[in-house]
Formats: structure tokens, sequence, C-alpha cells
């Protein structure tokens, strides 16, 4: 089980570290001021002050109380079968991702809708094949052919000319 | 051009066949996205703008506001059948509405929710007619550290009224202006935030990070709860309708406190949900029936689904005069104004009349459309949720990532969806606020912009600030609101506790 205070301290950590990036980050331009008004910099250096300390503050509201009443268990943030469920439905995401990725959005959206439908939901294989290959089809038809944007495409599309 | 000539202009300029026909295009996209879980109106709004840069600025923002309509109505809709708001602002109308819909009065529940909702939108948009002449005379006077203090306020306010924990809602807030920060600089031409990575020059756009904080991030969200739809079945017909219309005026005063609710929220950035939970805390508290809150109560319904949609209708006055959205909807399409080209602000009234008063006219029509199309449509929406999630859900994060992608053509928006759609779940589950995030992002550089110039205008000296009555007034409330969540705490603490 992930506890909530565990999940507040994470948060605060990632963010403040992302505080840290900015300030560097705006350091590199200059943060003071020049002939021309302020550096660069200054903005997004204040910026990235205020997300590392309210990040601080943040870490510290979540855990000054359980050292005070040390009661560490708390209030949990996500159940174990919460996360299995949340996992199910962002790694195959992931997988889309990396898929569409290396195989243009067609194929990538037709190959995780299949594999979530019939892997993840025991679809049968004939109605997610239905599914899988009408869906990349109209969204073919609706986005490049009514409203004329271009798709990511990969290999097929370009074995097909399209 | 004042109100009224200004209106009747707006109103030729919206009563096209053409512009009839988006505003119900529109206005289906909107209940579907509304109706969908994690589809809302500021994802839909966000997954429609890239296919309408080539289109007129008019009749784009006549699409995407009657997608905005639609989605509140259809946010609506699920509250009451299913016990799933589909849009944050629609979660006070479940208190009420869903059990009145198991109670058998789901019809009644469903025509009170939306002649109300269309009331407050209609009182939203006489507003904007009556003040918009006068807000904007009033914004012409700004500059840039008048800009720089109404920014102030209404990030300040986020932090001090919005009820989120305000250190929580300072990190969205800053978080946000360094994400508008990435990439090229306008002023200097640097490459702010890059470090070096060629994919982050363009910047990040914030459509990306609206899909994916409240579209991916609302679906890990719902698979989380393990959903179970559970709807109860409503057709409406034409008679039902017309008796709950005809009890509507007996409910005039929850009507009138709603819609000024809504009005005072939409203008100052509260928000369309800020402004339903606080429009039904003040109902239950009036009416002489409190204790029938929570079991099936109409003015329960009446209450949030009122306040709602005036806050949605209001929050595009300041929008339009000012720059400054009120809701995270309204900063999307802010953002879709920059994009074609269209200076958001004071100036938008006096160089493009046209764009301003057809938007203003077609707000008029969008709603009474988006209120027949959604009485009729009900069933037919409903049904959609009957779909099972398992093909619904792959179906959405597919839909959100060819938005990700249309946006600008970039693979690497793909990552970046991803990744902000991981954030959104973890922000949403530890309270850190969303809206103000995206906020920041739309008018990061603006904001930025006027700080700097006031800057460059005082030669450094944060006294200018200070400089005149009305900047003064400005950063003072601004002050006052930053700090209210301190001077609460600090009066309970001077208070002695009651016994």
């Amino acid at each position: 089980m992930v506890a909530r205070w565990q999940a507040e301290l994470g948060m605060a950590a990632f963010l403040a570290v992302i505080g840290v990036i900015t300030i560097i980050g705006a350091l590199e331009y200059g943060v003071g001021w020049s002939p021309s008004g302020p550096e660069p910099g200054a903005f997004p250096f204040y910026m990235g002050i205020i997300v590392l300390l309210a990040s601080l503050a943040n870490a510290l509201r979540a855990t000054l109380p359980l050292l005070r009443t040390r009661l560490w268990a708390g209030q949990a943030f996500l159940k174990p079968e919460q996360l299995r469920l949340v996992l199910g439905f962002t790694l195959p995401i992931l997988g889309l991702v990396i898929a569409s990725l290396m195989l243009g959005l067609y194929v990538g959206m037709a190959l995780y809708l299949f594999g979530t439908l019939v892997l993840q939901n025991r679809y049968p294989v004939l109605k997610a094949g239905l599914i899988a290959l009408t869906t990349p089809f109209l969204a073919y038809l609706l986005i490049e052919r009514v409203f004329k944007v271009a798709m990511l495409k990969g290999p097929l599309e370009a074995w097909l000319g399209l | 051009m004042d109100g009224f000539s200004g209106l009747l202009h707006g109103f030729s300029v919206a009563l096209t066949w053409y512009h009839v026909m988006l505003m119900v295009v529109g206005v289906l996209l909107g209940i579907l996205v509304g109706v969908l879980p994690g589809l809302g109106a500021p994802n839909g709004v966000s997954l429609l703008l890239p296919l309408t840069f080539t289109m007129d600025p008019v009749s784009a923002i006549i699409l995407l506001t009657s997608m905005y309509w639609g989605a509140l109505f259809g946010g609506s809709t699920t509250s009451i059948l299913f016990n799933i708001p589909g849009e944050p602002s629609s979660v006070a109308t479940t208190f009420d509405g869903y059990p009145m819909a198991q109670n058998g009065r789901a019809t009644e529940a469903l025509s009170f929710a939306f002649l109300s909702a269309g009331f407050g939108a209609i009182v939203g948009v006489l507003l904007i007619t009556a003040l918009s002449g006068w807000v904007t005379q009033f914004a012409l006077k700004f500059s840039s550290p008048e800009f720089f203090g109404v920014y102030f306020l209404a990030f300040a306010s986020f932090v001090g009224l919005s009820g989120a924990p305000p250190l929580k809602a300072a990190v969205s807030i800053a978080l946000g202006f360094s994400l508008a920060a990435v990439g090229m600089d306008s002023v200097s031409g640097s490459l702010r935030l890059t470090f070096g990575y060629d994919v982050l020059l363009a910047g990040i756009s914030f459509l990306v990070a609206v899909i994916g904080l409240f579209g991916i991030g609302e679906l890990i969200l719902t698979i989380e709860d393990g959903l179970k739809l559970d709807g109860i079945r409503a057709k409406i017909t034409p008679r039902d309708v017309l008796r709950t219309a005809a009890q509507m005026p007996k409910h005039w005063a929850t009507l009138l406190r709603s819609s000024i609710v809504g009005c005072w929220m939409g203008i100052t950035p509260g928000g369309p949900t800020a402004a339903s939970f606080m429009s039904y805390g003040l109902a239950k508290r009036f009416s002489a029936y409190r204790a029938n809150f929570g079991k099936g109560e109409p003015d329960g319904v009446i209450a949030p689904e009122t306040a709602d949609h005036s806050a949605g209708t209001s929050a595009m006055l300041p929008m339009m005069a000012l720059g400054l959205p009120g809701s995270a909807t309204a900063a999307v399409m802010l953002g879709g104004l920059m994009i074609w080209g269209l200076n958001p602000g004071p100036m938008l009234f006096v160089e493009r009349p046209d764009f301003v008063w057809g938007l203003i006219a077609s707000m008029y029509l969008g709603n009474v459309v988006a209120v027949v199309l959604v009485l009729a449509t009900v069933p037919l929406f409903a049904s959609i949720l009957r779909i099972p999630f398992a093909i619904i859900g792959p179906l959405i994060v597919v839909v959100c990532f060819i938005g990700a992608y249309t946006i600008a053509g970039r693979p690497f928006d793909l990552w970046l969806a991803l990744g902000f759609g991981i954030l959104g779940y973890v922000f949403k589950k530890l309270d850190y606020p969303i809206a103000p995030l995206i906020l920041a992002m739309v008018i990061g550089d603006k904001a930025e912009d006027a700080f700097r110039q006031s800057m460059i205008m005082s030669k450094g000296s944060l006294t200018i600030f200070w400089s005149n009555p009305l900047v003064t007034g400005l950063m003072l409330l601004g002050l006052v609101l930053l700090f209210w969540p301190l001077l609460g705490a600090l009066r309970q603490r001077l208070r002695p506790s009651p016994a």
C-alpha cells in the first residue's frame, strides 16, 4: 500500500526538483537587471523559487503531524487493487505511445485497441478486430479527409502510399 | 459601438445558416464530451481547437463556445442519471439530482437542470452585454502595471479563495508560469529552459497539458474508482418539460441568488466549479426544506446548475475585455484567440467588433440551441454511457493522443501528453488544483511581458505597482486575497473558542 504521506512527500520532492531545474535553467540567462530591463531569466527564476519553497513547505506539512503522533500508517493513497487497476490502464497507454512513435498513430491505435480488448478484457477476437480496424479508418477519414490535418505515419502508410 | 447596436450587429453575424449549423454541431459534440468520462469541456475544446486553425475566427469561436455550452449540459445529464459528474462543475448536481432520479423523478430533475442552466446562461450573457462596453472603457485606461495588477489579483484569488490548499495552489501557478517560459523568449530571443533539447525550442503547448491533465489524468482516476455504471432510464416528453417549466417561477429566489453567485465567480476567476458548490450551500442554508437536501430537493438541482452556467458564460467577459480567463475552458479559448491572431484585451472591442459582438450574440442563440438539443437527445447520449468502459476508455485514450498530435504535428507531444496525464492523476489525488496551472500556462507570456514592461517604465523599481490609485487598489486587493487563508487562521486563533 502507498500511504498518503508517502505520496505527498514524493510529489513535493518531484516538484522541488522541477523548481531547482527551473532555477538552474533561469540562471543561464541572467536573473538580474540589464540596460533593457529585467534579464530573460528573472521571471522563471522567481517562479522556480516559489515552486521550490512551496514544495518544501508542503513536504513539511505532510510529515510534521506524523512525526508528532507517530501514526505512520495513516491514510491510504493507493490500495494494492487500485494500483493494479491504474497500472493495467496506464502501461498499455505507454505501449500505445511507443508503438505510435515507431509505426505511426493509426497502426499504434489499432494494436492498442486490439490488445486492451482481447488480452485485458477477454473480448472475442473478431469483435475486437472489428473495433481495432474501423477506428483508425474513421479517424483517417475525419482527420485527413475532412479537416485535412496530417497524422503521424509509419512504414505501413508509406507502403500503402498514403 | 455601444451595447444595443453592437448586439444587433452581432446577431447579423451569428444568424447565418452556416453559423447556426456550427452551433448545432458544436453543441452535439459538447454534449458528447460532457457525457463521456475523462472528456470534459476544457479537454474537448483543446481537441477541437487545432482543427479550427484554418477557419475564420468568428466561426471558430462560435463552434468552440457552443461545444462548451453542450459540455456543460452533458455533464449535468450524467450527474443526474448515473451519479457520475461528467464535469467537475456538475459534482454538486449529483447531490440532489441523482436521488431525484432514483425516486422516479428523473425527467423532472433533468428538465429542472436544463431549464435553470439555460436561465443562468442567459443571465450571464445579459450581464456581458450590459457590462462589456463599460469594462472595455475602464480597461482602455490600463497600461502594463495595471495589467500586471489584474493578473496578480486573479492568481491571488486562486490561492486565497479556490478552496484548494493555498501552498499547493501556489505551486500549481508557479509551475504553470515556469512551463510557459520554456522555449524561445519573445522579447530577447533567448532559448530559456530548453537545456539544449531541440524538442523544447517551440515551448510546451498548453493544449497538450490540458489533454493530459484533464483527459488522461481524469481517465486514470475513473479507472481507479472501479467504474460502475448504474444508470437510470429517462425519456423526456414535451409535456413533462412544460409541466416542469410551469414550476420554475416558484423557485425564483434560488434562480436569482444562484445567478448572482455564478456571475460573480465567473468574472472573478473562481470558476464554475466553486460557483456551483457555493450556490448549493447557500440554497441549502436559505431553504425552508433544508432537511430534504441530499434526498432529492429540486432547489438542490436548480442552484448548482444555474450558478454553473452563469459562471461559465460570464467567464467570457474578463476573457475578452482583459485577456483574463475565468475558467480552464475560457483559458483554452483565450489561447485559441491568440493562435488565430487576435489580441484579447480591450482593443479587441475596438479592432474586431464583428468578432466580439458575433460571439456575444451567438451565446444567446447557442444556449437556446443547447437547451432544445439536450432535451431532445438525452436518451441517445445516455445510451452511449451504457457501452462498456472497456471499449469507451481506450477509445477516449486514442482520441486524446490524436488530439495531442494534431496540435503541432510533433511526436514528442505524445510523451508530454502521457507525462501530463500521470501528473494530472496524482495532482487530483493530492488536491493540487489544475485550473490555475492551465491559466498560468496560457497567460504566462502576457503576465511576464506586463511585468517586464512595468519594470522598464520604472527602471526596476517595484514602487510602480503603487504609483496610482487604480494599480494600488488592484495590488492591495490581490494581497488581501493572497493572505486570506492566513487572516482566517489568525482570526480563529484570536477568537476564544466557544465552549
